[in-house]
């Protein structure tokens, strides 16, 4: 049974994780205007399921990076998995809580957050809470990257930095290269660039994330006695893990596009085919070098470095500022959340207590749902000028619209 | 914390390099096509003064400009390849564009 609240939670987080990341490899596009952004999800939903399919490597160890609650080999720790694995489960259940509610949080704020950090987050908060400090792997044993340090802060802190240079410096030799091609020209031949990179960031985005659910799913299978085998996944955890990311592109976190989009830079054909093209290049860079990095970050740093390479181009701060702040506080919030639901949970213990955690999920959930109604941003207003009064709680600076090239 | 540093930077400038030949490079092939159809499209696909006919088209910019686009798409069959083989669980050894020994875990 707990098992059960822990496997739908997990698709939960998946699917979060589709909405929350859309706008990673769609929002240029659809502020462009190359794809309607109706199409645009579509394809990135279609992709990220096939990109899930292609993540056949067993990601059990996904929670080795931060957490000491697996062997090297993917299995539980013994200590952990007495009576069921319960004690294992709950720290689980509560650490995906900690990250959908984080998720949730700022999709609602329109804030493209890291959902990697918000689960790692909200693993480690439990894990705190269950464990104690000595349970989390801060700093790893010099051997490699590893640990909290070296898995997620430093990569967080370099991998923008490194996208936003790439992204600069594409969108400045485009422009350079192009300039005296009539725009109505251009813009044709870089819709096409702008859909073959944003696909392949769908791509790429599908096999690295959803195969962290998976990995999630089946430690717990296997704490509770379910699954034995750690070179693995079982089918159906793939397919259900593949679907739920899926149908969270394809809903779309228009907030979030619509920040990443219209937000922080007016983007021109030739400088969303330059972040896109910077995003893919480095996200697979970086995993073919074990250099574990978020999507989001690398996305937003293109969509800047797209802005300052751009000549003439200008860069919103104010909401790139915004954004790094819901960057920094993201893994301790959705650690703080993560703890608190362990503790809830193992207050009232058992199966109880992992029921009650959930509904306060489900409570929360439905309340950030029904504040977002209250400013609802759809494929209808997605790409209405940026301005306080749709973007929630955003307040950007006036700028003037520089016209699109 | 030291190592971690050290590691990272070791990752990052391989990763800042791997971006700039494929994350700038092939953008920079793709807009070098963009601007040879123009060229070779000759006319209104190029600036020109108001009144003129623009530029006289040049049939060899056209096959330039396809030639470069299929750089372009090579480079992407690259990268799709590549996320397949380690979806599948093979490494690409990429060590003309950056020399590196890949151990993933």
């Amino acid at each position: 049974m707990i098992l059960a609240l822990v496997i739908v939670t997990a698709l939960a987080f998946d699917f979060t994780n589709g909405f929350h990341d859309t706008a990673n490899a769609m929002a240029t596009t659809i502020a462009t205007k190359a794809l309607k952004p109706r199409a645009a999800v579509a394809l990135s939903g279609v992709l990220n399921l096939v990109g899930a399919f292609l993540s056949v490597q067993v990601a059990l160890t996904v929670t080795n990076a931060v957490v000491k609650i697996q062997n090297s080999d993917g299995t539980p720790k013994g200590s952990l998995t007495a009576g069921g694995g319960e004690a294992l489960l709950l720290i689980i259940l509560a650490g995906l809580v900690g990250g959908i509610i984080w998720n949730l949080l700022t999709w609602l704020l329109g804030l493209p957050s890291s959902s990697s950090h918000a689960l790692f987050g909200g693993l480690i908060g439990a894990t705190v809470a269950g464990l104690g400090w000595a349970g989390v792997k801060w700093n790893g044993d010099g051997s490699k990257l590893d640990g909290v340090v070296g898995k997620v802060l430093l990569p967080a802190v370099v991998s923008p930095v490194i996208a936003g240079v790439v992204a600069a410096v594409g969108t400045w030799v485009i422009f350079k290269i192009v300039a005296g091609v009539a725009v109505r020209y251009t813009r044709q031949g870089f819709k096409w660039g702008q859909i073959g990179s944003a696909s392949l960031v769908s791509l790429a985005h599908g096999t690295n994330d959803a195969q962290k659910t998976m990995g999630v799913i089946t430690l717990a299978l296997i704490a509770s006695g379910h699954w034995a085998d750690t070179k693995s996944i079982p089918l159906w955890v793939k397919v259900a893990c593949a679907v739920a990311i899926a149908l969270g592109t394809y809903l779309g976190g228009w907030r979030i596009i619509r920040t990443l989009g219209k937000g922080l830079v007016d983007i021109a054909p030739a400088q969303g085919m330059a972040a896109q093209s910077a995003s893919a290049a480095v996200i697979l860079a970086s995993s073919h070098l074990g250099f574990a990095l978020s999507t989001t970050h690398v996305a937003t740093g293109s969509v800047l470095g797209s802005g300052v390479g751009r000549p003439a181009g200008e860069v919103r701060w104010r909401v790139a500022g915004r954004m790094v702040l819901a960057w920094l506080i993201t893994l301790p919030a959705a650690g703080l959340v993560g703890a608190a639901m362990w503790w809830v949970g193992d207050l009232i213990g058992g199966l109880a207590g992992a029921l009650v955690v959930f509904l306060i999920l489900v409570a929360s959930a439905t309340a950030m749902w029904r504040r977002s109604r209250r400013v609802p941003v759809g494929e209808h207003n997605v790409n209405d000028d940026w301005n306080p009064a749709v973007a929630g709680a955003a307040v950007p600076e006036r700028v003037a619209v520089t016209a699109a090239n | 914390m030291g190592h971690n540093l050290q590691f990272t930077f070791e990752a990052a400038w391989k990763v800042l390099l791997a971006g700039l030949v494929l994350g700038a490079g092939l953008p920079l092939l793709f807009a070098l096509g963009v601007r040879s159809l123009a060229w070779g499209a000759g006319g209104d696909a190029e600036t020109h003064a108001a009144g003129s006919a623009g530029p006289k088209a040049q049939p060899i910019g056209t096959v330039i400009g396809w030639l470069l686009f299929a750089v372009v798409l090579a480079g992407i069959a690259l990268g799709i390849t590549f996320i397949v083989a380690s979806g599948l669980g093979k490494q690409l050894s990429f060590e003309h564009v950056f020399p590196t020994i890949v151990n993933k875990h």
